[in-house]
């Protein structure tokens, strides 16, 4: 197995789960790469993801498994990157040896701006939200009856730092990648709820690194 | 990107429609250029991104030395709310500047119940609606398309219509415009001049007058402007511009795959059909040609999928070889190739099973009408044997589903050619009863009718729609004879194609409508979710405009058409000839069969056409 790491931003933030894989798919057959096909009625080119990004999150570390067939691996990103649309840039082809598996942790930067300054208190309020014994919270799920669970976010967020710049605080979180795994949308809605004083006007998402279980980057 | 709008990104449907940003999107230096461009498209990207005409138009002229075309769709209603309340005016997708500092704003009108779109876009830009009242030079709103052969009912709006095929005279417009900019022409200056370019239609340099009854008196032309002007086209259709490189979105469109042009036109002067008049004469292209232009482009874009996109594909001489040539390529590269619009009478099942990559989805006719008689009355050469036996081969070939289109409401329609629609279907039926190999599996036929809408340019030009009411007993009629559960009928919404038939042939008193309702908040009429029939009843009375002397009034032999200021090449005594052959039912050969003289060999160098 192959694996792509590249980065999503600007623009490319834009592009969904199911429309980047297309992008890919026809990205390597622009490039003049081939990879291996599925099997079946209808072959297309198999490319997976394995830690979805969020429709308007940035990335610096997004990773796609593919099996190239006819380059070597090192001529990939260049080929790759004249073939992508704005915004989407390949770093690294490599041979993946780590199993998904042992993908633990996303490191996210979650900025939350305040058109009028951030409020005074802001700051703590969240640090104490996040230090809290348990934080329960809905969250929608295909799978419940009522479309909805409950989920305690204390245990899935690993590191929390909160800090506050001029007009946004900058929240720098560690947390769980799957089974379970966290969004961060969550934490941010966790603010606006339990501290609506602190709700920010606008976030952005930005995943920053996909660690493994001690906090060493997974590639 | 803007800030502003990536803060309402995040909180609305599909925002990969509106960043820009996608393989192959033209990106120009700002200092490098002098002509900003906006192709603007009045509705969905989905919809506007899947139009080859504007493909083609943004290669031509973004390979234009100093020109910058961007593009410009209609946001969605959540979008245009967002940039509404955050006042973010229209921008380009390329540059994200605001369109109303660019030069020239240019629309292609594909169906008339964009219009609102038109006027609701020129506002989201920060112009003024009316032509009159954008005092300036740039920019310049140009309106061109299929909708652009009666341009009258956008006529106060626009500043020059292009008629027919712009990808010369767009370039033509733009030399003059540059000139203009030098010496410091007025607007009005470079108007009057733009007049003398054929195929440049400035409404401003015309003025409309009426009779009492309401019916044009004449359309007077002011400041030397041409009394009619003929359309433009492409003469050397074999070297003209493909887009090759074209631009791949990074999200689904309609039609999201490689689209060839194999000719324009069409041989089969159809009756009803404003197509098929105004694209005369047919020019076809080279299939070598075609061949390096599908393998290019296939290779270019990373689509797996192509279409050969022509109005009667299968009227296409080398079809087979052009067909053989790209299977030959596409099969080993993975690539499905399909062919859209085959007609039923010589729909060729070999050609079929090789080319329809998903098999036995579904089989596309359009006899159009339910009888021999009135199928012969609109020319529609497809007889009920030829359909059958189609259907025969390809049920026992294993196909297993067939859609028919017809029109209700067709001149001289009874409703003996009504109830004949069901006899079709019935006979369709039987036809797969005889012939399929698994009966078991059962087989879906599915009727679809629209309403009649006459068009400018056709024979059928001073036809008068039938009533709202007579339309839906007809519906009514047909469904209560159309029987068996393997027949689904489907009819079109009687309310759009109303609509529609007034801005076909309205004029500028229509134009006034557009503005009222526009003002009531209309736009995107062509959805259910923009469309309100109420409102534009109300706009209609508020104008004092009937909308029934547009839609349903049969014309005079000789009145005075709001289009008669236009040309497709066709002449008006030609098509009032297929009109009376139409009462009596006598068809007219395509023109390859011979040529019938309609005129539009003058477009030809020569005077032939390649036919
Ligand atoms: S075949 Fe008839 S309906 Fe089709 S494009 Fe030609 S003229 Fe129009
Ligand atoms: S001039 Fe004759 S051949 Fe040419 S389009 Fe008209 S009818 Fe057809």
């Amino acid at each position: 197995m192959h694996r792509v790491a590249f980065s999503k931003a600007d623009t490319a933030k834009f592009i969904s789960h199911l429309d980047l894989m297309r992008t890919f798919q026809r990205s390597f057959l622009r490039a003049g790469i081939s990879i291996k096909h599925t099997e079946g009625f209808n072959p297309h080119a198999f490319v997976s993801i394995p830690l979805p990004l969020s429709v308007g999150f940035s990335s610096a570390c997004e990773v796609l498994e593919c099996q190239v067939l006819n380059l070597p691996l090192e001529e990939v990103p260049a080929r790759l990157n004249a073939a992508l649309p704005a915004g989407i840039t390949v770093h690294r082809c490599y041979e993946g040896v780590r199993p998904v598996k042992e993908l633990c942790y996303v490191n996210y930067i979650v900025t939350m701006e305040y058109e009028a300054g951030a409020p005074f208190g802001a700051e703590s309020a969240i640090r104490d939200l996040l230090a809290r014994e348990c934080l329960v919270m809905e969250k929608h799920s295909k799978k419940a009856k009522s479309g909805k669970v409950e989920v305690d976010l204390i245990p899935l967020i690993h590191r929390a730092t909160v800090e506050e710049r001029r007009d946004t605080i900058a929240l720098d979180l560690i947390l769980r990648a799957q089974n379970p795994g966290l969004n961060p949308e969550l934490v941010v809605e966790a603010i606006r709820t339990h501290c609506p004083d602190a709700a920010p006007d606008f976030v952005s998402f930005h995943r920053r690194a996909v660690l493994d279980e001690n906090l060493q980057n997974w590639e | 990107m803007n800030r502003t709008l990536e803060h309402i990104l995040p909180r609305v449907q599909k925002p990969a429609r509106y960043t820009g940003g996608e393989y192959n999107a033209v990106v120009k230096d700002r200092r490098g250029v002098d002509v900003r461009y906006a192709l603007c498209f009045p509705d969905t990207y989905e919809i506007g991104m899947s139009n080859l005409g504007m493909r083609i138009l943004y290669g031509v002229m973004n390979e234009m030395e100093g020109v910058w075309c961007e593009r410009v769709f209609a946001p969605w209603l959540d979008m245009e709310e967002e940039m509404r309340r955050e006042g973010i005016p229209l921008y380009g997708l390329e540059s994200g500047d605001a369109i109303a500092d660019f030069d020239f704003i240019g629309f292609s009108l594909g169906y008339e119940l964009a219009y609102t779109n038109v006027l609701n876009l020129l506002d989201l830009a920060g112009l003024p609606l009316r032509s009159e009242e954008r005092y300036g030079l740039s920019p310049l709103v140009v309106a061109g398309g299929t909708c652009a052969y009666n341009p009258e009912p956008l006529a106060p709006f626009v500043d020059l219509f292009v008629l027919g095929e712009g990808e010369e005279v767009s370039q033509e417009v733009i030399h003059l415009y540059r000139k203009a900019r030098e010496e410091c022409w007025s607007k009005e200056e470079f108007l009057s001049a733009a007049a003398d370019i054929p195929g440049i239609y400035v409404p401003s340099l015309y003025q409309a007058s009426w009779r009492e009854d309401g019916t044009l008196a004449a359309m007077t032309p002011l400041e030397g402007a041409p009394a009619v002007v003929t359309k433009r086209i492409v003469q050397d259709f074999d070297h003209s511009y493909f887009p090759v490189r074209t631009i791949v979105p990074s999200t689904e469109i309609v039609h999201d795959r490689v689209m060839l042009e194999l000719f324009r036109g069409c041989i089969r002067g159809c009756r009803f059909c404003q197509a098929g008049y105004a694209y005369r004469p047919v020019r076809s292209r080279d299939p070598e040609i075609l061949l390096r232009q599908g393998i290019e482009s296939c290779r270019d874009s990373g689509y797996q999928e192509m279409t050969l996109s022509s109005l009667s594909t299968s009227d296409y001489r080398p079809l087979e070889r052009l067909c053989d040539g790209l299977l030959e390529w596409c099969e080993p590269n993975k690539v499905s190739l399909s062919l859209p619009s085959l007609r039923a009478d010589n729909f060729s099942l070999g050609l079929m099973e090789r080319v329809q990559h998903v098999r036995k989805s579904g089989l596309t006719f359009a006899p159009e009408a339910g009888t021999q008689r009135l199928r012969d009355a609109i020319n529609k050469n497809v007889t009920e044997e030829g359909l059958l036996r189609s259907c025969r081969t390809a049920f026992s070939g294993g196909w297993s589903s067939v859609k028919l289109y017809f029109m209700l409401g067709l001149p001289t329609e009874t409703d003996e050619d009504v109830l004949g629609i069901a006899d079709l279907a019935e006979k369709v039926y039987q036809a797969w009863k005889e012939t399929t190999p698994n009966p078991k599996r059962g087989v879906t036929i599915t009727v679809s009718t629209a309403w009649f809408v006459p068009k400018p340019h056709t024979a059928f030009q001073w036809e008068g729609q039938i009533s709202m009411e007579e339309y839906l007993r007809r519906v009514k009629l047909l469904r209560e004879h159309m029987k068996g559960r393997s027949i689904k009928y489907n009819w079109h919404d009687s309310q759009t194609s109303f609509l529609e038939a007034v801005f076909a042939r309205g004029d500028r008193r229509v134009a006034q409508v557009i503005e009222q309702a526009w003002r009531q908040g209309a736009k995107f009429d062509a959805w259910s979710e923009g469309f309100d029939f109420d409102r534009w009843m109300a706009a209609f009375q508020t104008c004092g405009v009937d909308p029934a002397f547009y839609a349903n009034r049969t014309r005079d032999k000789d009145e005075v058409f709001p289009w008669d200021v236009t040309s497709v090449g066709v002449s008006r005594q030609f098509l009032w000839r297929e009109r009376e052959r139409a009462y009596e039912a006598v068809i007219t050969p395509d023109c390859r069969a011979g040529c019938s003289g309609c005129g539009a060999n003058q477009l030809c160098p020569g005077g032939k056409c390649d036919a």
